[in-house]
């Protein structure tokens, strides 16, 4: 038989995703933890997620330091020591503050966690700041952050969002060059003191989980000597802020410029945002986006272009985001509308769609295999407090949105005047 | 342990089966070798434009991505020095879409001028965005051409200069692809819940029918030892200094590679090294210090990156990094410092063996350089090299003649 190398070989709609449930238990203490055992090494993850975002800080950069500077001295341990530990096990400790938390994670081999939980556990309990550790951390960070600013990218996206939220607003405020040099240490000490305990935690290990595991893990971080019993205070912040629709921060001397267009938006707390997120990801979710079809395939104006749906604990917004040639960043604005008012005026093909929907099912294929995989799929859903069969109507909405849905969701959340529109490097 | 199958079809293909029953995906990975050292010093990033050109549709297919995207896969590549390299990730039971579209883009592309003007402009986007836009991005381009005066690791994959991607032919091109992509020229290593007997099939009926080709031998002149040290300062508008230090050491084949490996470890592996302890947190000279190896076949570099902090002279910042170059010739490394490199080299071992995809693109680069099976000696390779070699090794490597330092000053 004659090979027919101009037909797709058959192939079979995704029909079973299988997505395991984290089993839910209180350590001693109260903390929520999710068990997710997986994956054939003998490998382990302990996230630790504290309500200890800039969301919650007083004064700048306080809560990034926290997070970041757990690891640089305990009342034990120095900060070489919890190094040299850490890397002797062959263990990594990383911290990652966000706008809502501060998460800590530790990726050990099994057969030292005994070891490498004691050193997790110290840095959250007991940490110190030291004074000299405090300076030395931020006259680097001070330098690393001027380094930063020097990209359009990184100017854009505070521009951006800025305008979003408002330069008041804890996810709109940027950070400034001066900030390094007022930060006081006692506030840095009072923040650890008043987030970083028992009731204001979530935990998520993953890997290949045995009970012996699960006792480590509660014998540590399930003892109660680490309760404040007080909730994290939750703060409210209103966004009455009146934003330039479209702003432009000159750089000089460069040869692209960084676009950002984009709105708040609901979060994936809404029951619309499943479908949403078909529409973005038709929009600019994947390498055969329509965005890139047109901006960087069809007029070769950028390496890449993306639109993110984003998910904060108390907001949701849109970015549209690309590093385009300088000359050509208005054509490529121009073309991001034009591609919006499509999706809002014109039928989708089901051709178009049925490849969306394949691989969005692929994807989530792809979010599942593997435990760190797996964990890393649950944990926003977790810190934005959902239910976890959040996944379940998710490939339900896949499955079933229309191209008539796609233009009643489209017309509902992305009228192109809404859009904020940021541009840093040159715009002509 | 990785367990793998190895057959060789008739026109010289190599394909490599991993069984991984973990896993309801299957990683499809296909390795040309052929990477930026074989181009033509006048016609430079040469490697990494066709390999955009692999994804704008072959002989009978259109459109790459988009019967993969319906088959439920996913795809990207890269290009180094050395290979390139394109790789799948899509559900089992749909694995022989990747046959159909990898087996068809080797026997040939649809070329067209249009299609290239294209790919010219976005590479030269990604030129932008990664190298001219960035601070500091421009490094490489000036550091290796310091390093190397002959050998084609003088330019970086992306191309030495921009002019060379604009004035690519479609005649380039095509002769590109002639010259290398072609079965003897591959390796196709697959791993997932799959038997070597159903790949063995499905090799021989998509990639079977592929004509072997001439591959040219290579070529590659070898680059004369360094006998002078070499500098070169340039301004920029960055915010601050930075030294970039680089030192030529072994091929990929020899013994010194793992252990030059291990000496790069020993100095900045962590947070607990010697270069972040002593030059960031202690002395206080360094915002940012980094020690790493190229990773070449051909013999490589040792580079030493470093951006200092405001107040440090670049005389004094040199001065440290040599004195702690200088630490590990003169025998002051102990053994507790070997044994914990050692130790996290093989924790990194056990967490790249976590996906499907790494091991089949490891299997892959390990075939490439003689035999897959390698990847199940890399641990003991690196358990067994001593003290003594690491101080031979790093007298060899750390001399001022065999230096090339890039000096990059901020214009303030």
């Amino acid at each position: 038989m004659k090979l027919n190398r101009k037909q797709q070989p058959e192939f079979k709609n995704i029909e079973n995703i299988n997505i395991p449930v984290p089993e839910k238990i209180n350590l001693d203490n109260g903390i929520k933890t999710y068990i997710i055992n997986a994956g054939t090494q003998e490998i382990i993850k302990i996230d630790i997620i504290f309500n200890a975002g800039s969301w919650y800080q007083e004064k700048p950069l306080i809560a990034t330091i926290v997070n970041e500077m757990l690891i640089e001295g305990t009342k034990s341990l120095t900060s070489q020591q919890i190094a040299e530990k850490l890397d002797y096990y062959g263990a990594f400790i990383h911290p990652n503050p966000t706008k809502d938390f501060g998460n800590i994670t530790l990726y050990t081999l099994k057969k030292y966690l005994p070891e490498t939980i004691k050193i997790l556990d110290d840095i959250i309990k007991n940490p110190i700041f030291p004074e000299n550790e405090l300076k030395t951390f931020l006259s680097k960070r001070k330098q690393q952050f001027q380094i930063e600013l020097e990209k359009v990218t990184n100017i854009a996206r505070r521009e951006f969002n800025e305008q979003l939220f408002g330069e008041n607003h804890p996810y709109g405020k940027k950070t400034k060059l001066k900030d390094y040099d007022l930060v006081n240490r006692k506030d840095v000490i009072q923040f650890h003191k008043r987030l970083y305990h028992s009731e204001n935690c979530k935990i998520i290990l993953s890997g290949k989980i045995d009970d012996s595991d699960i006792k480590l893990l509660n014998q540590y971080l399930g003892s109660k000597d680490w309760s404040i019993k007080t909730e994290a205070k939750s703060l409210n912040f209103d966004i009455t802020y009146q934003p330039k629709m479209e702003s432009f921060v000159e750089k000089e001397n460069v040869t692209q410029s960084a676009i950002r267009l984009g709105k708040i938006i609901i979060n994936k707390a809404h029951p619309d945002y499943h479908k949403l997120n078909v529409v973005n990801t038709i929009l600019g979710g994947y390498f055969g986006s329509r965005l890139m079809k047109t901006i960087r395939e069809e007029k070769g104006y950028t390496y890449g272009i993306s639109s993110v749906l984003v998910s904060l604990k108390h907001a949701g917004y849109l970015v549209i985001l690309s590093e385009v040639g300088a000359n050509v960043a208005k054509n490529a604005i121009t073309d991001v509308i034009t591609e919006i008012k499509k999706l809002r005026e014109e039928q989708v093909s089901q051709k178009e769609l049925d490849l969306v929907k394949n691989y969005m099912l692929g994807d989530l294929l792809r979010s599942f295999d593997g435990p760190f995989e797996i964990s890393a799929s649950f944990i926003n859903i977790i810190d934005l407090g959902l239910d976890t069969n959040y996944y379940d109507k998710a490939i339900e909405a896949i499955r079933t949105i229309t191209p008539n849905e796609i233009i009643l969701i489209a017309n509902k959340y992305l009228q192109e005047d809404t859009l904020i529109k940021t541009i840093a490097g040159k715009y002509n | 342990m990785i367990k793998f199958e190895k057959f060789t079809l008739k026109n010289g293909l190599t394909v490599i089966v991993h069984h991984d029953p973990s896993t309801t995906l299957v990683a499809f990975n296909v390795l040309y070798n052929v990477g930026a050292r074989d181009e033509n010093s006048e016609k430079t990033g040469f490697a990494h434009l066709f390999e955009h050109l692999m994804f704008e549709g072959s002989i009978n297919i259109p459109s790459y991505d988009k019967p993969l995207q319906l088959a439920g896969g996913e795809n990207n590549a890269f290009t180094t020095n050395d290979i390139t390299n394109y790789y799948i990730t899509l559900p089992k039971e749909n694995i022989e879409t990747a046959f159909w579209l990898e087996s068809d883009r080797m026997s040939g592309l649809d070329f067209s001028e249009q299609k290239l003007e294209i790919q010219k402009n976005v590479v030269i986007e990604e030129f932008n965005q990664r190298y001219l836009n960035q601070p500091y991005g421009d490094t490489s381009l000036l550091l290796k051409p310091l390093a190397y005066k002959v050998h084609p690791y003088r330019w970086p994959t992306i191309g030495k200069e921009i002019s060379h991607i604009k004035n690519a032919s479609l005649d380039d091109v095509k002769d590109f692809f002639n010259h290398h992509y072609a079965p003897n020229n591959a390796i196709l290593s697959i791993a997932g819940n799959v038997t070597t007997n159903e790949i063995e099939q499905l090799a021989e009926k998509w990639f079977g029918p592929i004509g072997k080709q001439k591959i040219a031998k290579r070529n590659i002149p070898e680059e004369p030892k360094q006998n002078e040290s070499r500098t070169q300062t340039v301004e920029r508008n960055v915010p601050f200094d930075a030294i970039y230090k680089a030192f030529h050491m072994s091929s990929k084949m020899e013994k010194e590679y793992y252990v030059t490996d291990l000496i790069s470890d020993v100095l900045s592996n962590g947070k607990s090294s010697r270069l972040y302890q002593n030059l960031v947190k202690n002395k206080k000279l360094f915002s940012d210090i980094n020690a790493y190896i190229t990773g070449d076949i051909d013999a490589g570099l040792f580079i030493v990156t470093g951006k200092l902090m405001n107040h440090v002279k670049m005389e004094d910042a040199e001065k440290a990094i040599n004195e702690e170059l200088n630490q590990i010739t003169t025998n002051n490394i102990d053994d507790y410092e070997i044994e914990k490199v050692k130790n996290k080299f093989e924790s990194v071992y056990q967490f790249g063996q976590l996906s499907a995809l790494n091991k089949a693109m490891d299997l892959a680069y390990h075939e490439l350089l003689g035999d897959a099976g390698r990847i199940n000696h890399e641990v003991e390779k690196y358990r067994s090299v001593t003290k003594k070699e690491i101080i031979t090794v790093a007298s060899s490597i750390f001399r001022e003649k065999n230096s090339s330092t890039l000096y990059y000053l901020s214009k303030k």
